[in-house]
């Protein structure tokens, strides 16, 4: 169910125990079926598992929408070395926050979803990278694993199984770029979170310079749902290219913000209006940010017609990313919120891309400029043009993050920002 | 459909969910904090940002060296230790010297350049003194559409201080924060190691009153009951 508020069009899978304290404790979750998805799993050949999952179409939740079997076939057989999975718990993205809730009420569909993924790509070592300011989080997540060693489900000879499972959680220190997927294993590896070029990719050489699969929390958490239920269960939702369920995160300005579990391809507009509660204090809406603040802005206009699917959001013109819908009303500042937005990349930005490192810190002081009134129209172009430059010339992608905002806000918005050139700028 | 009812301090007790507190931060489900870390998967997990800091504490002793290696035993190479030493590090002393770099350093048998290179990575290392209470305030967009600046500003009226300086008192620092993962519930702010949601600046004062009062109980108590 949604939490803090909940809404009969949810499909409830993951989020099912969302505010329910008693699915917490292992007990908790065995009664409802926990761990029923890796016993089953278990009693399957590793390639069987991988099958199911490529036929349930799950595509990766972290934001890139990769396909999760896929990814695990990568995965190179009888290599001789170690294998490694990772379970990205980094979450940063400004407005997504659905991997806290699925640690913090529901620990061991994590846990069990880490261990089936290892099973399925030979791993015998998890590591969740929690993001390190979520010490109540990564506490509950931290007494699970204690329980679920005890129990024999972590460990040597799972269930009997013959196989064997590690699980450490490693909490983070504050770096967003740690969500990259390679500067999590250089994190992970003691070093500074700093991206490193592709190839080799991580299936080839990861973390410890090893075969490496990485997922999302949310990829992970699904996971022994569709391995119980079979891949078909999980195609009556979602649309084609996009099955499933998905959490929505909803902040901004909505009457009822939070997670809400939802069939892939659900309108935008309903998930505003009907699902949240329409826009606070019965305002008018002006924007959308539907997958957290690195994708294009929505206009309202584009809101309209939305569907949330990975192809619906790229249709509507924007990205579905984690699918973190910002909400903005009719008395939003736009120029303000990019500028909040391009100064969180400028400070987040690691250093090593000199079109990151310059781009992001230019054009904050581009836009701080503008919103004090001293800009200029060709400052516009300006932007416009080093956006461009900044976009696929650097080993990641947040250098390309702070263009989607920047450009998105500029193509719908150019009249908030002419009005502080005409009026000499300046706020209240 | 209910209506919302606002909360400060922990999201959830909307009317649709009865829960307390405790059930949402699950403080019940963890128990008593391990200071010896607990099972060695989950020792890395449980620094916490204390009130009670010693700058001068040794590193490791006791409990702390038990929990430092066992931290130990999680990776192949011992280089990957280091966050989590750092962090346990700090526990103690409430922040990371360019001295506790080097302490570390030559713990993990690595060089104080590439310690430090490192520490000033991360935000979360404080590299210099804070206050009892680290307040971090998110400012990001969806805290920033809901009026997070004006909580900013409560927060450094009522605490009387710059942004990153410490109160005259020694209780409180403040600083901006980026997205805490708590969008849901602007504004989100993170004091020490809780999260407390739905803030506005009107609850800013009394939440500093409540946190002072906390502030008489029993420094070593705390430690072990957090």
């Amino acid at each position: 169910m949604g939490y803090p508020y909940s809404h009969p069009s949810e499909v409830s899978i993951i989020s099912k125990h969302f505010g329910d304290p008693g699915a917490r404790t292992l007990d908790g979750w065995m009664k409802n079926g926990g761990y029923d998805g890796l016993k089953k799993a278990l009693s399957m050949s590793p390639e069987e598992v991988i099958e199911i999952v490529k036929n349930s179409g799950l595509r990766g939740r972290g934001g890139a929408g990769f396909p999760t079997g896929l990814k695990w076939s990568f995965m190179p057989k009888d290599s001789g070395k170690p294998h490694y999975l990772l379970c990205n718990a980094d979450e940063s993205e400004p407005g997504t926050f659905k991997d806290r809730e699925l640690i913090r009420w529901t620990p061991h569909q994590l846990i069990e979803g880490c261990i089936i993924g290892a099973y399925a790509i030979g791993a015998e070592q998890v590591y969740i990278y929690c993001r390190g300011e979520f010490f109540e989080a990564n506490q509950v997540l931290g007494k699970a694993v204690e329980d679920a060693y005890e129990a024999g489900i972590l460990g040597e000879n799972i269930f009997g199984s013959g196989s064997t499972i590690e699980l450490t959680v490693h909490a983070g220190a504050g770096a967003y770029i740690c969500g990259e997927e390679t500067g999590l294993m250089n994190s992970l590896e003691g070093k500074r979170g700093e991206p490193r070029i592709k190839p080799p990719f991580p299936a080839a050489a990861g973390v410890f310079g090893l075969p490496t699969t990485i997922n999302n929390v949310e990829t992970l958490s699904v996971i022994p749902h569709i391995v119980r239920e079979g891949s078909d269960w999980y195609r009556q939702w979602g649309t084609e290219k996009s099955p499933g369920t998905k959490l929505f995160c909803v902040s901004g300005h909505v009457e009822r913000p939070g997670n809400y579990e939802l069939p892939l391809g659900f309108p935008l507009r309903k998930l505003i209006e009907d699902v949240c509660g329409g826009i606070k204090d019965k305002k008018n809406l002006k924007a959308v940010i539907p997958g957290g603040s690195s994708v294009p802005i929505l206009s309202k206009e584009q809101v309209e017609s939305c569907l949330l699917s990975y192809e619906g959001v790229q249709e509507a013109g924007s990205m579905l990313g984690c699918a973190s819908v910002i909400v903005m009303d009719e008395n939003t500042d736009i120029v303000h919120q990019v500028t909040r937005m391009a100064s969180f990349y400028a400070h987040e930005s690691c250093g090593q891309c000199t079109p990151c490192r310059e781009g992001t810190a230019w054009v904050t002081n581009i836009l701080k400029k503008m919103e004090a009134g001293q800009g200029k129209e060709e400052d516009l172009e300006t932007l416009i043009e080093l956006t461009d430059q900044m976009t696929g010339t650097t080993i990641c992608v947040l250098s390309d993050s702070v263009a989607a905002p920047v450009q998105s806000s500029i193509e719908h918005f150019r009249g908030e920002y002419q009005k502080l050139l005409n009026n000499g700028g300046g706020y209240d | 459909m209910s209506s919302p009812k606002k909360n400060p301090g922990w999201a959830g007790n909307t009317g649709e969910y009865e829960l307390t507190e405790a059930d949402v931060r699950g403080t019940a489900f963890v128990g008593k904090r391990p200071l010896e870390g607990g099972h060695p998967s989950a020792s890395a997990t449980y620094p916490y940002m204390l009130a009670a800091k010693d700058p001068e504490a040794p590193l490791f002793e006791g409990p702390y060296l038990e929990r430092f290696e066992k931290i130990l035993t999680r990776y192949p190479k011992k280089r990957a230790a280091l966050l989590p030493t750092l962090s346990l590090a700090q526990e103690i002393r409430g922040y990371v010297s360019p001295e506790t770099m080097d302490e570390v350093a030559s713990l993990l048998e690595l060089s104080s350049a590439y310690v430090r290179g490192v520490t000033t990575f991360y935000t979360m290392y404080n590299k210099q003194p804070v206050g009892k209470y680290l307040i971090q305030v998110c400012t990001n967009i969806s805290c920033n559409l809901c009026g997070a600046e004006d909580v900013l500003k409560a927060f450094l009226k009522e605490t009387g201080t710059a942004l990153g300086e410490i109160s005259l008192d020694g209780n409180f620092s403040v600083i901006e924060a980026e997205c805490l993962a708590g969008c849901g519930f602007p504004t989100c702010v993170q004091i020490n190691s809780k999260y407390f949601e739905n803030v506005e600046s009107q609850d800013v004062g009394e939440l500093l009153r409540t946190l002072v009062a906390e502030l008489s109980i029993d420094s070593v108590k705390e430690k072990g009951d957090e």
